[in-house]
């Protein structure tokens, strides 16, 4: 229920660690968005700052138009999910869940109706007169979210709420998060080290590295136009593979040059750099597993590679190859698509050509890693 | 009886022994010491542990009853090196095999308890019997003085009459010390704790060298400060008649460098609590209140009782401030007027008993009230702290 603004907001700890630089967002009033990046990347500390749970440094934090900078937390109207739940022990799990109505001196059978209300939507009315410590780490997450649920707070912050949980149960919550959000319909900050739960929760994802945004963009924004090689690695799964290689233009035609094979640029990339004028220059090259083929057979635009390791995933295999000077690629093919000889025949040290098209190519720049098509 | 590893075990006998042979051996040579010097009978051996310290008298000669009490230290001494011996055994074997497991363990435990539990029983036995003692005197009536026998002749009131008929200060110096007891448990305890949540939860300039410097401090005996707090005092006009506020500011001045037990437990509260308490919209006092302190129980109730405690029983500054003044006295220095000359002592001991006795009494129910929460504190704070 309101808009949350970042401006220039900067973190440095006491120990002069800068943990966050010159960290710009605008959030929109009932925007869903996702803090994802590696450990240590300053998400939490963000967060924290909107929370009013650490300094801010420098800059401003605004929700709803109001610098919050100098209110407590209990003035900001926010409510948050830790990674550690953080349940009161001493107290049971409607006392937890009752606490923050209890402070706002709200009359017994309003605290009564919301209580159970968020009980029954999260399933834990079963559990209401337990202490926390008899609950399971799911039941624990449930009324953890129950408890910032029933404050009809301007903006839900939640710090990794699933990363305590098995990857079914964590898989479980997922769902039921993006069911929340839906009946919540309030804005949310959510952080997370993993990048499947940020494209499949978040409405705008914000990629983070060592204190700087990388890239902040839609789902299909960051997974199909990754500004930098550090987005384009992160997003996806396996992840992109990498190629140093060149770029060369012949008369007006892109072609790239992976490991002798020659592969033409084409469609909407290869017009872009026509577009760009982007001279030929060595380049770094991505390619997602998914759009790598087998070819049946060699040829000037395939690239011979050994197999090393093969993953039977179910419905589809992940071929770990290298090529002949020893770069790994990863190579993902339906398993629908092959007959089961072909199959029989991806043995470790197989020899095989794979290939790929023109259309799903990424390229970034060797020195600045960023990508050549997004000046 | 739940199986214990070896470890741990064969470390608590090696500090029971050593408690033990701590206690056994200098009074194994007081007794034999005084058996020479004046032959103490086993049961005015006793009375002598309690009252010579106070009051040296003379006593029957009956060299029996230190022998046997030598006897005894002896027999708790030879316990003692044995469980030294099965301690380092058990210490050196480390962990059982299998086989020992289930042959041995049970056995061993069952040896090394019963073994236990007699010492302790032996121990509490003589810790209890100078308590009651005291308190069979207290009932008392035949005669005023020291006797040499335990069960009173005549049994009665009279003692407890005395020490609240009119013109007796006991009363008044019961309520002194009752409102400097009170006074300070309540203030030490407040300052203690929000003392200890401020050096856990804050994090200020100089925060370390405050608590460095606090530290050092408290290793000054507070005695050392006497002669210029009575100076203090005095000019403040807080000393004899009025030395209870005065006592009450000495003894809850100094609270706030107490924070330490308090501080080790809240560091143990996972910070991430109060945050949610904070976002949840709790003031910082309201975490207080409501998340830390029901958390930590045990901590305030130790705080509450150690702060009660201390004035209850001082003596020292106590009767420095009141300067013979009765009106200024607590119960240990205004009962201590009562044993002031071998003649006073002659006429008083029966009723110093009974005095005794009350002032026992309000500790008690304390103690009985909160010690389950008391052992618990004391465990609490240190080992996570
Ligand atoms: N209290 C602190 N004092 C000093 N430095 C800190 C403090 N908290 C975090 N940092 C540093 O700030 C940086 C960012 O930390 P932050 O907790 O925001 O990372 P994160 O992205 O949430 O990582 P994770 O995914 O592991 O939770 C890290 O390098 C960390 O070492
Ligand atoms: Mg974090």
């Amino acid at each position: 229920m309101a808009s949350v603004k970042l401006t220039n907001v900067k973190k440095i700890y006491d120990n002069k660690v800068v943990a966050v630089h010159d960290f710009n967002l605008d959030i929109k009033d009932k925007e869903f968005v996702v803090f994802v990046g590696p450990s240590g990347c300053g998400k939490s500390t963000t967060l924290r700052m909107v929370a009013g749970l650490e300094e801010i440094s420098e800059g401003t934090v605004e929700i709803d138009g109001e610098v919050v900078n100098d209110l407590q937390p209990k003035d900001r109207n926010i409510a948050m999910v830790f990674q550690n739940y953080a349940l009161y022990p001493h107290m049971t799990v409607y006392d937890n869940i009752a606490f923050s109505l209890r402070l706002q001196k709200l009359p017994e059978d309003v605290i009564y109706n919301k209580v159970t209300n968020a009980a029954e939507i999260l399933g834990i009315t079963d559990y209401l007169m337990r202490k926390p410590r008899a609950l399971s780490g799911g039941q624990r997450q449930r009324v953890a979210i129950g408890r910032a649920m029933v404050r009809d707070s301007k903006v839900f912050l939640m710090d990794e709420p699933l990363s305590n949980l098995d990857a079914k149960l964590r898989n479980q919550m997922r769902a039921e998060i993006i069911l929340l959000r839906q009946k919540l319909n309030t804005t949310f900050i959510y952080v997370t080290h993993d990048q499947t739960e940020a494209m499949t929760l978040g409405d705008r994802i914000v990629i983070m590295k060592d204190g700087y945004i990388m890239q902040v963009g839609t789902p299909t924004e960051v997974f199909e136009m990754p500004e930098n090689l550090f987005v384009a690695e992160f997003i996806g799964a396996p992840k992109m593979n990498i190629m140093h290689t060149e770029l060369s233009c012949e008369n007006g035609k892109y072609y790239v040059h992976p490991f002798g094979a020659r592969l033409p640029v084409e469609g909407d990339k290869g017009a872009k750099l026509n577009e760009l004028r982007v001279p030929g220059k060595q380049i770094i090259l991505g390619v997602r597993p998914e759009h790598i083929q087998l070819a049946k057979e060699a040829g000037p635009n395939t690239i011979p590679v050994k197999l090393e390791v093969n993953e039977m995933m179910g419905s589809e295999l992940h071929l770990h190859v290298y090529t002949e000077d020893g770069t790994r690629l990863i190579v993902r093919v339906p398993t629908i698509d092959l007959d089961p000889e072909q199959r029989n025949s991806l043995v470790q040290g197989a020899a095989l050509n794979i290939t790929f098209g023109g259309k799903v190519m990424h390229f970034f720049d060797k020195e600045t890693e960023h990508n050549i098509l997004l000046p | 009886m739940k199986t214990r590893k070896s470890l741990p075990s064969g470390i608590v006998m090696l500090i029971v022994a050593a408690c033990l042979i701590a206690v056994c051996a200098p009074l194994i040579l007081w007794i034999r010491h005084a058996a020479a010097m004046d032959s103490a009978s086993f049961m005015e051996t006793c009375q002598t542990i309690v009252h010579r310290i106070a009051h040296p008298f003379p006593i029957d000669p009956d060299h029996m009853g230190a022998v046997l009490l030598t006897i005894l230290m002896l027999l708790l001494l030879a316990i003692a090196v044995v469980l030294v011996i099965v301690a380092v055994i058990n210490l050196l074997r480390g962990p059982r095999d299998e086989q020992s497991r289930h042959m041995g363990l049970r056995t061993a435990n069952a040896i090394s308890n019963t073994a236990i539990h007699i010492l302790l029983v032996v121990i509490s036995v003589i810790w209890l019997l100078p308590f009651i003692f005291i308190v069979l005197q207290s009932f008392r009536v035949e005669s005023t003085y020291q006797v040499g026998y335990i069960i009173p002749e005549k049994w009665g009131f009279d003692n407890y009459v005395s020490i609240f008929s009119a013109g007796s200060n006991f009363p008044r110096w019961y309520l002194n010390t009752f409102i400097m007891a009170l006074a300070t448990a309540v203030l030490q305890t407040v300052i203690v704790l929000c003392m200890s949540y401020t050096l856990s939860r804050f994090r200020f300039k100089m925060r370390k060298p405050l608590m460095k410097f606090m530290l050092v401090l408290g290793m000054f005996p507070g005695i050392l400060g006497m002669i210029i707090l009575y100076r203090i005092l005095s000019d403040l006009g807080l000393t004899q008649a009025h030395a209870v506020p005065g006592l009450i500011l000495v003894y809850v001045a100094s609270s706030g460098m107490g924070y330490y037990v308090s501080k080790g437990f809240f560091d143990t509260i996972p910070k991430s609590l109060d945050e949610a308490a904070r976002v949840d919209g709790a003031t910082r006092a309201q975490v207080l209140f409501k998340i830390i302190l029901p958390l930590s129980k045990p901590i305030v109730i130790y705080t509450i009782l150690t702060a009660f405690m201390a004035p209850w029983g001082d003596f020292v500054f106590a009767k420095y401030a009141s300067m013979n003044n009765q009106l200024g006295m607590n119960v240990a220095v205004g009962m201590n007027t009562w044993l002031a000359t071998p003649s006073m002592l002659f006429a008083n001991y029966t009723k110093f008993c009974a005095g005794g006795v009350v002032v026992a009494i309000p500790v008690v129910i304390l103690f009985m009230c909160l010690q389950r929460y008391y052992v618990e504190g004391v465990t609490g704070g240190a080992v996570k702290g």
